[in-house]
């Protein structure tokens, strides 16, 4: 009787399970199916949504609380261009990709550098800004060192999880001991308290910070690192995007807003009261 | 104040300037290794501040993340209520498949990290719910609508519906394995012979929990569950990994932007603490006007 009994509950959440599984497998292939472009989804709806994190100056929350940066411009310019509303929908940039992949927003525009693993889950579109890696250090603890040296046991470096400098570090000072952080603020700030050696993060970022803390920090190299160039991102299988994005960035490139606003961001320090 | 310290014995005051010095101790050493730059004055205008654009105050991004985390905890504890219950209620069945089905959920959940649970109920069910019901799209047309006040003011920004849904649904079946444990230790706190005496004249099995144990059990389990409800407001810092904008998330995106690690983390470990402490302080003075 008993075991009779625990048979039939076994069959039962074993037919449970196949439906729920089944349902998922499902799910998925109507999606694929259904291969509609998502530049058609975007105009249906009247708003594109476009997943971004928090990089300064890519984009950032100013003291009204609103987003502020490159990225915000750009994705402002896009949606007036396409006459569309625009929103933008921060997501933690450790899962932004499977985010974008889950249809949670239309494309990514948040200063994502072109990879080939990257390229492996989404596509790009063609680079719409080049920005370079550089190396952030402590002054007192890596004075008179050569880039070589870097590439050492004793030497500590910090990223931020999930972004390009972990894995350039990985690559350029496979010797040396790498900590990760959920952002760049405590990145940097193990290396302001002497407990690493030196940091990577995109330009101006470093600088910035150099800047900020000029007895503490300094950016030793002029040379910036794997600058491969960002793109934006969007689901695969998709052509229409695709060819609509690049065009746009194309266009962009010729008419010089892309650089003019990229400059505004990165080069000058015109907005830096806006967002402290 | 004199009446404490009469109180006191020597031995009190050895302690106490034992743990005074501690905190010195690490206080100066910190201060000695932390080279931080520290910005007290920006905060209060991340909680609160006039819009220098809009012309009027403004709840800024801590605020609006408190605010979040209000709702989604309100909310989700009462599905948890609910789903507990009832995972409660089918943890002392008579029916050993029901009864098997709620153990598993309950071990399932017990015994894999919350963050892993998250995602999981996150990916495969709360995703799936949203997209099988099209909340999505329900929720741009609200959102679109003249009249939204009332929808404003129960869910907040209604583009952010979806992820406000997934938020509290993901919670929710986390918290309501504990809340079910608790409802299966009140029901089955309650006197054997209750239950045979409400079967021996005639209710049947839901009216034997309807009218006679649930009541009993309920007063029993009311101070656990008050505790469950404030750990779950801590809990829902959890859901900041799934984008969720809380206080959590709000508080990352204000260090990415301005750098102030410490500044802000201890402001929201202080509004999280408020809250809180303050509902542990009513739920206690409710419970003991209630005796």
């Amino acid at each position: 009787m008993n075991i009779t009994r625990r048979l039939i509950g076994g069959v039962f959440a074993a037919a449970l399970a196949s439906i729920s599984f089944s349902q998922v497998t499902f799910a998925g292939t109507a999606q694929q199916l259904g291969a509609e472009s998502v530049i058609e989804t975007i105009k249906k709806r009247g708003v594109i949504k476009i997943g971004l994190d928090l990089f300064v100056p890519w984009s950032m929350r100013d003291t009204n609380g609103d987003l502020v940066g490159f990225e915000p411009d750009v994705g402002r310019k896009l949606a007036a261009d396409m006459g569309v509303e625009v929103e933008f929908i921060p997501t933690k940039w450790a899962g932004i990709i499977p985010a974008l992949v889950a249809g949670k927003f239309d494309v990514i525009i948040s200063g994502m550098t072109v990879t080939p693993q990257r390229n492996l889950t989404v596509n790009f579109s063609e680079p719409y800004a080049f920005s370079g890696l550089t190396i952030l250090a402590n002054t007192a603890m890596t004075e008179g060192m050569t880039l070589e040296d870097y590439n050492s046991e004793d030497i500590t470096f910090t990223c931020r999880r999930g972004a390009t400098p972990c894995v350039f570090i990985q690559n350029k000072f496979p010797k040396a001991e790498l900590l990760m952080f959920d952002e760049d603020g405590a990145s940097t700030q193990e290396v302001l308290n002497g407990n690493a050696h030196a940091t990577m993060a995109s330009e101006p970022g470093p600088s910035q910070d150099a800047r900020r803390n000029p007895e503490t920090l300094n950016v030793p190299f002029d040379q910036a690192f794997d600058a491969g160039g960002e793109g934006f991102a969007m689901r695969k299988s998709d052509p229409d995007a695709l060819a609509y994005f690049n065009s746009w960035i194309r266009r962009h490139n010729h008419t010089g807003w892309l650089k003019t606003t990229h400059n505004y961001w990165f080069r000058g320090d015109a907005w830096h009261d806006q967002v402290e | 104040m004199q009446k404490i310290i009469k109180k006191l014995h020597w031995l009190d005051f050895l302690v106490l300037g034992c743990v005074i010095a501690f905190f010195y101790y690490v206080l100066t050493q910190m201060s000695g290794n932390l080279n931080y730059n520290w910005r007290w004055d920006k905060i209060p205008n991340y909680i609160f501040k006039y819009h220098t654009g809009r012309e009027e105050w403004f709840a800024n991004v801590l605020l609006q993340g408190l605010i979040v985390t209000i709702r989604v905890s309100i909310y989700a504890s009462i599905l948890a209520l609910v789903l507990g219950v009832i995972l409660g209620v089918a943890r002392c069945s008579h029916n050993l498949i029901v009864r098997m089905l709620a153990r598993t959920y309950l071990e399932f959940l017990r015994n894999i990290p919350p963050l892993v649970v998250i995602f999981i109920f996150y990916f495969f069910l709360a995703e799936q719910l949203i997209q099988a019901m099209n909340i999505e799209s329900w929720s741009y047309k609200v959102a679109k609508l003249e009249n939204n006040q009332i929808w404003e003011f129960f869910c907040g920004d209604m583009r952010r519906f979806p992820s406000l849904v997934s938020g509290v649904i993901v919670l929710a079946l986390f918290e309501s394995a504990f809340v079910g444990e608790i409802v299966r230790a009140g029901i089955q706190s309650i006197d054997r012979g209750q239950r045979e005496a409400a079967r021996s004249i005639g209710m049947t099995q839901f009216q034997e929990m309807r009218y006679i144990v649930l009541p009993q059990a309920m007063r029993k389990i009311m101070p656990p569950m008050a505790n469950q409800f404030i750990t779950l407001i801590k809990d829902s810092s959890i859901i900041s990994l799934i984008s969720v904008q809380e206080l959590t998330y709000k508080t990352q995106e204000l260090v990415s932007s301005t750098h102030m690690i410490f500044e802000a983390w201890l402001t929201t470990a202080m509004f999280y603490f408020v809250i809180c402490f303050g509902l542990s302080l009513l739920f206690g003075k409710l419970e003991r006007d209630k005796r």
